[in-house]
């Protein structure tokens, strides 16, 4: 039986390997799909640019109405609108510093003459000139289409397309899912053992936190003060 | 055998003789090479489980380097990875290999000032790229901050927040920087990764060899290995693909940003670009003194990313000198939020 130690021994070990008794298990984790809206290059806001009003499928011209009542002497910034309009816009709180005194269907420039609605950027630029400035070159602001405008169209989103006029700030927005990538994601072990803290994952805590950490515990901070782990 | 002979005494003892020459021994080896190579043949066999149109394929195996390639090798290869595509998929792409513009050099430029950390650009740079969903690749990490500093080492990747931004943090998506000396394609063994005349760093897929010395010499962090056999679901796949950019990969290989190669070099921006909700993401010809890119790198204050290693990114951060993400929201929040 000796000199057929070998041979045995390697017949075997080609039996346990053939039945493939130790399946791979791997450690990927599937992720949720992601949602369609993240994907979406659509504009936070669309805009008519256009003075319209509509009311049960019909679109009114805003002089259509103001034409008739006549414009009121000054607006107030208390003033409720009854178009469902809140104005807070800072120290711009005034209706007639944008829009037309006399004329509904368009905004007002700085010598009071008529800035039409599909140039509402010309409105912005009487007091954001600094961004005004950096949105003509590109600085600021969307750029969609092509960046070669000799093989396709570009096109430059205007203020209102992001920023409600009223309202001007960018809008807070969801956010899309946290990466679960191998590096960076919870793996399956992790999810069977929460406990387990995968050390490539940092989470933020407040500068004044961790340096209190740090000096409380020798420049190590302790797991239960590591800042929003989930 | 030996010979017999009267005269002559036999032959040393069956004990003294070459070992190979006697039956037993000869047995024993016999047995023990066939058990061998059955042995080293189970080993293998998990690859009976192999897909059918995953098995390297003769044409494969003798393709030419990128560079080495005729005009008619290249249409044979993508003809080739069309097929395999479609055989994967059942979806017919449209694999082409658009060459480099003249007098084009890419450059990228996002406002740090405004970027409010959506991570809708990882996202529609997922659905553009075919990168792997499960193990999950992403080409852009977006790094939250606090504000007043930059500790990029402190910074979270994970933040989940119900809304964003958060107002005491700032964000910073990190991707490809398309260096200028591209510490990744020094390293690489093979020239499996180049850096293109327009500025972009791509890999030749098929000539990698998942060495991984290049994801280990980037300073971003800005390569990806297919670590497992990479998912993509048919439905979701970009049949718009280029030979050195989004085709989909195999197991094994590296992969990174290449600035969505297949749509700038037609033209096009790249999809992030496309997508930021904000407009933080600029992007454009850096030779061409009337683009976006030329003006803020002319006019705004710029910041780059580990200038001190010296590696030239081609991606810039830039900042306004006053924005609105300095400001608290005047508008307050609700539960929802407004849309």
């Amino acid at each position: 039986m000796r000199p057929f130690l070998v041979p045995v021994t390697l017949l075997l070990l080609a039996g346990v390997l053939w039945s493939q008794r130790w399946p791979f298990h791997s450690p990927v984790v599937v992720p949720p799909a992601a949602p369609a809206w993240a994907s979406d290059p659509a504009t936070v806001r669309h805009p008519t640019l256009r003075p319209d009003l509509k009311l049960a499928s019909y679109t009114y011209r805003c002089s259509t109405c103001h034409n008739l009542f006549g414009p009121p002497p000054d607006s107030a910034p208390t003033a409720r609108s009854p178009h469902g309009i809140v104005l807070k816009h800072g120290i711009n709180a005034r209706c007639l510093n944008c829009h037309h005194p006399t004329n509904r269907d368009a905004f007002v420039d700085d010598w009071g003459r008529e800035i039409p609605y599909n140039e509402p950027y010309r409105v912005c630029a009487k007091c954001h000139g600094p961004v005004y400035r950096d949105w003509l070159h590109g600085a600021h602001g969307r750029t969609n289409g092509y960046w070669n405008t000799e093989m396709g169209p570009r096109e430059r989103r205007r203020c209102v397309e992001c920023h409600d006029p009223h309202q001007p700030p960018f809008p807070p927005m969801r956010v899309a899912p946290p990466p679960l990538t191998l590096r960076m994601g919870k793996q399956a072990t992790q999810m069977e053992r929460p406990e387990v803290r995968n050390p490539l994952q940092i989470y933020r805590q407040p500068a004044g936190e961790r340096a209190a950490a740090e000096r409380a515990s020798g420049s190590v901070a302790p797991e239960s003060e590591t800042g929003k782990v989930k | 055998m030996a010979p017999t002979s009267e005269h002559e005494p036999l032959g040393p003892p069956d004990e003294q003789r070459s070992p190979a020459l006697t039956r037993r021994g000869f047995l024993s080896k016999g047995a023990a090479t066939i058990a061998g190579v059955s042995a080293v043949a189970a080993a293998l066999s998990p690859l009976r489980n192999l897909d059918p149109a995953d098995r390297p394929t003769l044409e494969k195996l003798l393709q030419k380097h990128y560079k080495e390639m005729t005009p008619e090798d290249k249409q044979r290869v993508l003809e080739r990875i069309a097929r395999q595509v479609e055989a994967r998929y059942h979806v017919r792409p449209d694999v082409q290999d658009p060459p480099p513009l003249k007098g084009v050099e890419f450059v990228y430029a996002l406002n740090i000032s405004r970027c409010i950390g959506c991570r809708k650009c990882v996202y529609a740079c997922v659905k553009e790229n075919n990168p792997s969903r499960a193990p999950e690749i992403q080409y852009i990490r977006v790094l939250q901050m606090e504000k007043g500093s930059i500790d990029v080492e402190g910074s979270n990747h994970h933040y989940d927040p119900p809304q964003v931004p958060e107002h005491d943090s700032f964000y910073m998506p990190v991707q490809c920087h398309q260096c200028s000396k591209p510490p990744c394609v020094k390293v690489c063994p093979v020239e499996a990764t180049w850096q293109e005349p327009d500025g972009i760093t791509v890999i030749d897929y098929d000539w990698c060899i998942g060495c991984r010395y290049c994801e280990a010499a980037c300073p971003y962090w800005a390569r990806r290995f297919n670590f497992a056999e990479p998912q993509v679901p048919a439905e979701e796949l970009n049949p718009d693909m280029a030979y050195l950019s989004n085709r989909p990969r195999t197991k094994g290989v590296m992969e990174k940003c290449t600035y969505c190669l297949h749509r700038v070099r037609r033209g096009r921006m790249p999809a992030c670009v496309e997508v930021c909700p904000t407009g933080s993401r600029k992007f454009g010809n850096v030779l061409d003194p009337d683009s976006e890119v030329s003006y803020i790198l002319r006019e705004k204050r710029v910041y780059i990313l580990k200038q001190d290693i010296g590696t030239l990114p081609r991606f810039f951060y830039y900042f306004d000198e006053r924005g609105s993400r300095y400001h608290e929201p005047i508008a307050p929040v609700g539960p929802g939020g407004r849309t």
